[in-house]
C-alpha cells in the first residue's frame, strides 16, 4: 500500500551527461503523490527536461552519463524496467510535437503505441475512439497528421501517450510554440483529464498564468536543485522569489505587490486574476486615490499625440508602404487580402493574430521572400517586384522564429561573417561590424565556440546578432521570445527596444500580449489576411470583443483596466505603473 | 513522377494488395515473354484500359511520358542499329532495311527497330500498370503485403516512417532556404565547386537537423512501446473476398495461356 501511494519518488538523485562538466542534476529528491497535478518550473537549463528523461528511462537507458540515487515510477526501478514497459505507467510529452507523430493518419498515430504492446485491434479500436474525443479531436481519424495545425498536433502527441492508459502523465512544454487559442486547448484538455479520472499529471512549465488555480503544487528546479516546492499562490505572491528562479509573474500581481511594499495590503491579499485584482483597487481607491491622476494622464496623452504628428511631417519615405497587397496560394486560397499599411521610420510596431491570420505572410513580403500577387510593397522607397532579397537585406531584416534553421559555421564569428560576406563587405570592415555586434548583443565570451554548444536562449541571440550586422534600417522579428524563459525574454526585449531607441524601425510579430503591450508603441491586428485593428496598445487592446473574434485575448491590465470602466473613464491602461499612478504615491493623503 | 493513392471504390481498390500485385507481376511476366510488338500493344491496351475505368488523371500520365520521349527515340535507333539480324528467328525480321554506312556496314534490321518498338511500348505498360497499382493501393495496404510476405516490422516500419516525414523535412527545408536568403544568401554561384559551396548554408542546417529529429523521434519511439516485441497489432486484418479468387483464377488463366502460345506454338517471337 505503501509503495503505491507515490506515484513519482525520488531519492538523491544526481545525473551529469557524458560530455558535461556539471552535472544537470543534483541531489534531487522528490515524491509526488497519486492524483496529484504538480507543475515543475523554472529557468532554461534548470533540468527540467532532464528530469523527466530521467522518470521514464530514457535516462539512463538511452542517454548515457553518470546517474546516482533511486528512480522509482509507479513501482517500477527506471534502471531495472525497459523504457518500453515503463511507457505503460508512465507517459512522457515530449516538447516538439512534430518528432513525435509518427503515423501518417492520426488514427494510424494514435494506434502506434498500443500496437506495440500487442493489444488487440477490437481494443485498439476503442481506445483510439475514447482517447481522441479526450482531446478533443474527435472526427480526426482519417486526417493527414502533416495538415493538423499546431494545438492540434501538440493534443495528438497527448493522445498517443495516454491511449496507452498511464497512470502518470508527464508534459515537458507542452505549449511552448502555441497560440493563445491552442494554449487553452491544452489547459482545457489536461482540465478534463483531471477531472476524469485519477491520473497524476506532472507538467513542465515556465510561466502559468493558467493553471495556476488548478495546480496542487509547484516544484521550482534552479540549477538542477530542488529550491522551492509549496502551493502555487504562495509563490506567485512572492514577487521577489520569482525574480530570483528566473520565472514569469503574473502582472495582476504586479500591482499588489506594489500595494504590498506600501504596506496597504498584506502578502496574502496580493490579487492573481482579473476579479480579486478589480476588488482590491476599488477597495483601496477611496483610501489612497489620487485626486489629480486623470488630469495628469490626458496631459500625457496630448503631448504623446502631438509628438506623433510632428513625426510624420518631417518624414518624406515611408519606412513601409503597403498598397492593396493581395497574396494568392498556388491553391487559389487568398492568405492577404488587399492590405494598406504605412509604417514610418523609428516606430516600434507589434503584428498579432491568430495562426494563419497572414501575419508571416505579411512580414516576408516587406522582406522579398514573396512577392504580392497584386499590388505594391515599398520599403524605403524600394520596391520589393523590382529588388531582390539580397538587395533589400542591408535595408530590412529579418529574424526568423527557429535559430537553427540558418546556423551553419563551426563558430559564432564566422556565422556573424556570412551575411555581410554576401552584402559583399571587406576584410576590416567585416572584422568591425562583428566585433560591435558581438560586444552589443553580449556573445563576446562565444566568439569561437560552436554554436549548437550554445543553449536555445543564445542561439536566439546568434540568430539576432547575424542579421544587426548588417545593420538594417529596418527590423523584422517573428517571434522573439519562443521557448525562452522569463530572463531569456527580457535580455531579448532589452536589446530590441536598445535598437528601437537608437533609431531601428522595430517589426515584432508575436503571440505573447503582455510584451506587445509593454514594449510596442503601434498594434496591428490582422485576421483572416485583413488588418482589423491598427492604432497605439491602449486603443486596440480597449476593443476587447474584436479581439475575443479573432481569438486574442488582450492583455490582463487591458482586460483588468476595461473592468474598471467606471472609474477609469473609458482609459486602457496597460502597465503596472500606470494603476499605480492612480494612487498617492506617499500613501494616507485622502481625497475622495 | 509518384502517382498518389486517391481514396475511391472501384473494384481495383476493393481488390486485395496481394491480388493487385499479383496482377501486376502478371503484366510483367506477359510482356517480358513475348518480343513482338503485337502483342506489347495488347498488354498496354489492357492497362490503358485498367487506367481509364480507374479515371487516371490523364495528364499526369502524359507529364510523365514527355520528358522520357528523347530516351524512347534513341532506343529504338539504338536496338536498330545494333541487332545483328542473327538474333532473329523470323526472316522478316532478319531482313536488313538498309545499311547506314557505304560498303554495306551497319545494318539496319526490320527486327531491330520493332524490337526497340517492344522496349517503347514496355515500358509504357509498366508505367501504367505501376501507376494503376499505386493510385489505387493506400499505404497502408502495402505495409500489410509486406508483413503478410514477412518483411520484417522494422523494414515496414521505415518506409511509412519514412513517407511521414516527406513533407516535414521539405517544410524544413523551404524554411532554412529563407532563413539563408534573408542574409543575402545567393544560389547562382559559377564554375565547379560554386554551386556545392553556395549550398552549403542550406545542407548543414538541414543535416543538423535531421539528426536532432531523428535523435527525438527515436526517443519518442521508444516512448510509445517501439520494440518492446517482435511484432504488432495489424490495424486491418486483409483477407481475399470472392472477387479476388476470381481475379486470381484470371490472372493464372490469362498467363498459362501466355506461356502456351509462347513455348507451345513459337508465336510472339521475332
Amino acid at each position: 500500500m505503501e509503495l503505491f501511494e507515490n506515484a513519482i519518488k525520488l531519492n538523491n538523485v544526481s545525473y551529469r551527461y557524458p560530455s558535461a562538466v556539471e552535472p544537470c542534476l543534483k541531489n534531487v529528491s522528490l515524491t509526488v503523490r497519486k492524483g496529484k497535478f504538480v507543475v515543475l518550473m523554472g529557468a532554461t537549463g534548470a533540468g527540467k527536461t532532464t528530469l523527466s528523461l530521467c522518470l521514464n528511462g530514457l535516462i539512463p537507458q538511452l542517454l548515457e552519463g553518470e546517474l546516482t540515487g533511486q528512480i522509482s515510477v509507479a513501482g517500477h526501478d527506471v534502471r531495472k524496467t525497459a523504457v518500453q514497459s515503463l511507457a505503460r505507467g508512465l507517459g512522457l510529452v515530449l516538447q516538439d510535437p512534430e518528432t513525435q507523430i509518427i503515423g501518417r493518419t492520426v488514427e494510424e498515430d494514435t494506434a502506434f503505441g498500443p500496437r506495440n504492446f500487442l493489444v488487440p485491434l477490437e481494443e485498439i479500436k476503442r481506445r483510439v475512439n475514447q482517447t481522441l474525443q479526450k482531446v478533443r479531436l474527435t472526427g480526426y481519424h482519417s486526417r493527414l497528421t502533416e495538415e493538423l495545425s499546431g494545438g492540434e498536433k501538440q493534443r495528438l502527441a497527448i493522445a498517443g501517450v495516454l491511449v496507452m492508459e498511464p497512470e502518470i502523465l508527464v508534459l515537458d512544454e507542452p505549449t511552448s510554440e502555441l497560440d493563445p487559442v491552442g494554449r487553452s486547448e491544452i489547459y482545457e484538455t489536461l482540465d478534463d483529464l483531471r477531472r476524469e479520472r485519477d491520473l497524476t499529471i506532472l507538467l513542465v512549465e515556465h510561466s502559468l498564468e493558467e493553471v495556476i488555480k488548478k495546480a496542487d503544487e509547484v516544484v521550482v528546479l534552479n540549477q538542477g536543485e530542488v529550491v522551492w516546492r509549496g502551493v502555487p499562490t504562495e509563490l506567485f505572491r512572492n514577487i521577489l522569489l520569482l525574480r530570483q528562479f528566473g520565472i514569469k509573474p503574473i502582472p495582476v500581481s504586479l500591482i499588489g505587490w506594489d500595494f504590498y511594499k506600501r504596506g496597504w495590503i498584506s502578502l496574502a491579499d496580493i490579487p492573481l486574476d482579473i476579479p480579486s485584482a478589480e476588488r482590491l483597487i476599488r477597495a483601496l481607491l477611496p483610501k489612497y486615490g489620487h485626486c489629480q491622476w486623470l488630469e495628469q494622464r490626458k496631459g500625457q496623452q496630448k503631448g504623446r499625440l502631438l509628438r506623433k504628428r510632428e513625426l510624420n511631417q518631417s518624414e518624406k519615405v515611408s519606412a513601409v508602404q503597403v498598397s492593396d497587397l493581395i497574396y494568392q496560394y498556388n491553391s487559389g486560397r487568398q492568405a492577404l487580402k488587399g492590405i494598406n499599411l504605412t509604417i514610418e521610420a523609428g516606430e516600434f510596431v507589434a503584428l498579432i493574430g491568430q495562426n494563419s491570420a497572414g501575419k508571416t505572410t505579411l512580414a516576408k513580403h516587406l522582406k522579398g521572400l514573396l512577392k504580392p500577387t497584386s499590388g505594391n510593397v515599398l520599403i524605403d522607397g524600394m520596391n520589393t517586384l523590382q529588388y531582390d532579397t539580397s538587395q533589400l537585406s542591408k535595408t530590412i531584416g529579418y529574424v526568423f522564429q527557429n535559430p537553427d534553421h540558418q546556423i551553419f559555421s563551426v563558430t559564432v564569428e564566422k556565422e556573424l561573417e556570412f551575411g555581410l560576406k554576401n552584402a559583399g563587405f571587406k576584410g576590416q570592415e567585416i572584422k568591425e561590424r562583428v566585433e560591435q555586434v558581438l560586444q552589443y548583443t553580449g556573445l563576446e565570451r562565444y566568439r569561437s565556440v560552436h554554436p549548437f554548444s550554445l543553449g536555445k536562449g543564445e542561439r536566439q541571440m546568434i540568430a539576432v546578432a547575424s542579421i544587426l550586422v548588417l545593420k538594417p534600417k529596418l527590423l523584422i522579428i517573428d517571434e522573439p521570445t519562443t521557448g525562452s524563459d522569463w530572463s531569456g525574454v527580457q535580455t531579448m526585449m532589452a536589446l530590441i527596444s536598445q535598437l528601437h531607441t537608437a533609431g531601428t524601425t522595430i517589426i515584432m510579430i508575436s503571440h505573447d500580449m503582455d510584451l506587445v503591450a509593454q514594449y510596442a508603441k503601434r498594434v496591428i491586428v490582422l485576421k483572416d489576411g485583413s488588418v482589423i485593428l491598427d492604432g497605439n496598445p491602449q486603443e486596440v487592446f480597449s476593443n476587447e470583443e474584436i479581439l475575443l473574434n479573432s481569438a486574442i485575448v488582450p492583455p490582463q491590465l487591458s482586460r483588468l483596466s476595461s473592468r474598471l470602466k467606471d472609474v477609469l473613464c473609458q482609459e486602457t491602461l496597460i502597465e503596472p505603473g500606470d494603476f499605480m499612478a492612480m494612487f498617492e504615491s506617499e500613501g494616507k493623503t485622502k481625497c475622495l | 513522377m509518384f502517382i498518389e493513392y486517391s481514396p475511391e471504390n472501384t473494384l481495383l481498390h476493393r481488390l486485395d494488395v496481394r491480388t493487385k500485385m499479383l496482377g501486376f507481376l502478371g503484366i510483367v511476366i506477359f510482356s517480358f515473354l513475348f518480343q513482338d510488338p503485337r502483342y506489347q500493344l495488347l498488354s498496354m491496351t489492357f492497362t490503358g484500359l485498367l487506367a481509364f475505368w480507374i479515371k487516371i488523371p490523364l495528364r499526369k500520365i502524359g507529364g510523365m511520358l514527355t520528358p522520357l520521349i528523347p530516351i524512347i527515340l534513341s532506343i529504338i535507333l539504338i536496338t536498330g542499329f545494333t541487332f545483328a539480324p542473327e538474333r532473329f528467328v523470323q526472316a522478316s525480321s532478319q531482313a536488313i532495311l538498309f545499311y547506314a554506312l557505304p560498303g554495306d556496314r551497319l545494318g539496319v534490321t526490320g527486327g531491330g527497330f520493332l524490337m526497340g518498338t517492344t522496349f517503347m511500348l514496355r515500358l509504357f505498360s509498366m508505367m501504367i500498370a505501376s501507376s494503376v497499382l499505386t493510385l489505387t493501393t493506400s499505404m497502408d495496404d502495402f505495409t500489410q503485403f509486406f508483413q503478410k510476405m514477412k518483411v520484417p516490422v522494422e523494414a515496414s516500419m521505415m518506409l511509412t516512417t519514412a513517407i511521414r516525414f516527406i513533407p516535414t523535412l521539405d517544410k524544413k527545408r523551404r524554411l532554412i532556404l529563407e532563413a539563408q536568403k534573408a542574409r543575402g544568401a545567393k544560389f547562382n554561384d559559377k564554375g565547379i565547386i560554386g554551386p556545392i559551396r553556395s549550398y552549403l548554408p542550406i545542407m548543414i542546417p538541414m543535416f543538423i537537423n535531421s539528426i536532432l529529429m531523428a535523435n527525438s523521434l527515436s526517443m519518442a519511439m521508444l516512448n510509445r512501446g517501439y520494440g518492446l516485441s517482435q511484432t504488432w497489432t495489424s490495424l486491418r486484418e486483409i483477407a481475399f473476398a470472392p472477387r479476388d479468387y476470381w481475379a486470381i483464377f484470371i490472372i493464372v488463366l490469362s498467363l498459362t495461356l501466355a506461356i502456351f502460345v509462347r513455348f507451345r506454338l513459337h508465336l510472339g517471337i521475332l
